[in-house]
């Protein structure tokens, strides 16, 4: 698909010149709300993980017909970037199924899943958050040491050298290197030389992604690199270096999007188509190999109150039922670690996820922006359950009906949520593992959710 | 229903067109200046209120604020006639050097333009002086700066210290917010102030306004 890169590039120069407030009032907004009440998308309060595959069929066609007509923004360029149905029918016939990931003994396929599909998802584990410096190889080893991962994205760098890490400074470059290193440390300390990384989240900028590309120290072709975008429908010609530099290192690209609920999508409704053409998006403009979706509330920065987990599960429906594109699920929970919230949120949106034809990205805790405050544990439960529900065959409708269960344990707290604790209160950072009173916790709540008919495998 | 009642009703449901026609109606009317901004104020308070119990979104929020300002284009210049202030204060808007989001700020520009402030928008990936010059060329009352980026968040530490270094530290109130940030952080970094959301800015600017 590298060739697509150029056509990118010429109609980021060439394409239709517009305003970014133009965009996003007359074509974004508008193009939304038109597809939404074309093709009749509603929302369904009591469904947060519907059954309706002829909705899904809809958002489907919605999101096509609105990465069509609307096309994607360049911000730099001020240009808007089109394909024609041609060729994105091409693209998405063209596109891998599956890919091979990490290397030697640890390499795994990552690839496309089926709607109630038994296989079980392929889990990356990832906080998405911040750590102390001197505390940043236990938190690797520790989240290395986990069975079920398949992958890892980051802890994420704040310092370097007792230094702040700016973007674009060369304090990111450093601290872009040690996290580099200290992944590929980690990773042959635990055993595991060949595991795939999606890296490195401390590298904000294109300048400090393209510095950690080494296949000895650094990050490998056979990793992951993503391209993040948040502002809606957008790109810049950072986004495009970084989306370059991949294609041609050898790395998989994954496209890294979250359409925000109660902005400029509107509600659930748009949200889900949104997110839903964020993988075309990330197909044909950053040519990458996998989307990795966390659509997100305005209010609380999670996607595990009601409305998101509808969204969670449409988007991932329309996906795996009209496509073979490799898509995952990030979870953004609103409760801290170590909190029975947090594992009521985890279960919740793997379960969402898994039955809806998703990979999992688990999980970034307190709503994603309190230092040190994630732990492996959180993601260790999200993996189990998403290999637990996968595997027991659980269909769309009985998880409907726990997902519902676990949002009466947490929906009233929403608001007021416990911050719980830090990695450090929680683990042992010298053997980076949990206290006992933490493992004790997580059987606790494993029994509790056993109940409710989630048929661990271990 | 009177004019200024339907001017209302018109900001509310975004009508721009309306809202342009109702409020030329109402200047013919020689309606009072002073209470129709208090009636257009209401009506964005009332929309603001619903968009933050989520009972409309970013789209009808921001569709209010452009009727609102296109009522406030044919106000402004009789206000001025008259020598009546309207404006709340002055501020200079944008996300610190390398950060491309938009939203944030985009959200807290509508909510304060909507509540009668001056808005200055730099955008995005803004150097810290050209937050500081801008604010001394615009005579600006506060600095607001949006991060979406623990990598970026440093840009605003970068414009205190240049405002301190400068010794123009008192010029300006210095105001941040934005998904990564935190009240700690904003105050261990010497800020006036630092909001959850938007409707906490326009609480904390309308606080260190009336100071």
């Amino acid at each position: 698909m590298a060739y697509r890169l150029w056509e990118v590039m010429k109609r980021s120069k060439n394409g239709e010149f517009m305003e970014e407030k133009e965009y996003l009032h007359k074509r974004l907004i508008p193009g939304i709300a038109g597809v939404v009440k074309k093709y009749n998308i509603k929302y369904d309060r009591s469904n947060p993980v519907p059954s309706d595959d002829e909705l899904a069929d809809r958002i489907w066609q919605a999101a096509r017909e609105f990465f069509l007509t609307v096309g994607v923004y360049n911000q730099d360029t001020h240009r808007i970037i089109k394909f024609s149905e041609e060729e994105l029918n091409e693209a998405l016939y063209s596109a891998p199924s599956q890919h091979l990931v990490g290397e030697g003994k640890d390499a795994r396929i990552f690839g496309h899943r089926q709607v109630e599909d038994k296989r079980p998802p392929f889990v990356i584990y990832s906080p998405d958050i911040t750590y102390d410096e001197e505390n940043f190889l236990s938190i690797c080893l520790a989240y290395l040491k986990e069975p079920l991962l398949d992958g890892l994205c980051a802890p994420v760098l704040e310092q370097f050298m007792g230094m702040k890490i700016t973007s674009r400074h060369p304090v990111e470059l450093g601290g872009s290197m040690h996290h580099a290193m200290s992944l590929r440390e980690a990773a042959r300390l635990v055993g595991r030389p060949g595991v795939f990384f999606v890296a490195v989240g401390t590298a904000e900028s294109d300048v400090g992604q393209i510095h950690v590309s080494d296949p000895n120290w650094g990050i490998r072709p056979s990793d992951g690199r993503l391209v993040g975008s948040i502002t809606e429908f957008m790109t810049n010609n950072s986004m495009l270096n970084k989306a370059t530099h991949y294609q041609q290192y050898g790395s998989f690209g994954g496209s890294l999007t979250g359409a925000i609920f109660g902005g400029y999508a509107g509600g659930a409704e748009g949200t889900a188509v949104l997110e839903t053409a964020y993988h075309l998006k990330g197909l044909m403009v950053h040519q990458c190999q996998f989307q990795q979706n966390f659509p997100f509330h305005l209010k609380y920065g999670a996607n595990t109150t009601r409305e998101l987990l509808w969204v969670v599960s449409m988007y991932s429906q329309a996906i795996a039922r009209n496509t073979h594109l490799v898509q995952d699920s990030n979870g953004f929970s609103i409760a801290g670690p170590g909190t029975d919230m947090l594992y009521y949120e985890a279960a919740a949106h793997s379960i969402a996820s898994t039955v809806s034809g998703a990979n999992l990205w688990e999980n970034a805790p307190a709503m994603n922006k309190y230092h040190n405050r994630g732990t492996p544990l959180e993601c260790r439960l999200s993996a189990e359950v998403g290999h637990a529900v996968a595997v027991q065959g659980m269909t769309r409708k009985e998880a409907n009906e726990i997902v519902n269960k676990l949002l009466a344990k947490y929906e009233d707290k929403v608001d007021n949520p416990p911050l719980g604790k830090t990695y450090q209160e929680m683990y042992d950072i010298n053997r980076a593992e949990p206290h006992v009173e933490y493992m004790d916790q997580f059987k606790r709540i494993k029994e509790e959710l056993s109940g409710m008919g989630i048929k661990f495998l271990f | 229903m009177s004019t200024v009642e339907k001017l209302k009703q018109a900001v509310m449901n975004g009508n721009r067109e309306d809202a342009e026609q109702l409020a030329q109606a109402a200047l013919n009317e020689n309606v009072d200046l002073v209470d129709m901004i208090g009636e257009l104020s209401d009506g964005m308070g009332i929309v603001g209120k619903k968009f933050e119990t989520f009972e409309v979104f970013l789209p009808e929020m921001i569709a209010a604020a452009d009727a609102m300002m296109a009522a406030m284009d044919l106000i402004t210049p009789k206000l001025q006639e008259q020598g009546v202030e309207h404006k709340k204060g002055k501020v200079i808007l944008g996300a610190p050097e390398g950060d491309m989001h938009e939203i944030g700020k985009d959200i807290v520009k509508t909510i304060l333009s909507g509540n009668g402030y001056e808005i200055i928008d730099l955008g995005t990936d803004v150097n810290s002086l050209t937050f500081i010059k801008t604010a001394q060329k615009e005579q600006a009352d506060i600095i607001a700066i949006s991060t979406l980026m623990t990598t970026t968040m440093p840009g605003a530490t970068e414009v205190i210290q240049l405002l301190r270094d400068q010794g123009i530290r008192d010029e300006f109130k210095v105001v941040v917010g934005g998904a990564p940030t935190s009240k700690e952080w904003a105050e261990e970094i010497g800020t006036d102030g630092w909001a959850q959301d938007a409707f906490g800015a326009l609480n904390l600017i309308n606080g260190l306004m009336n100071k």
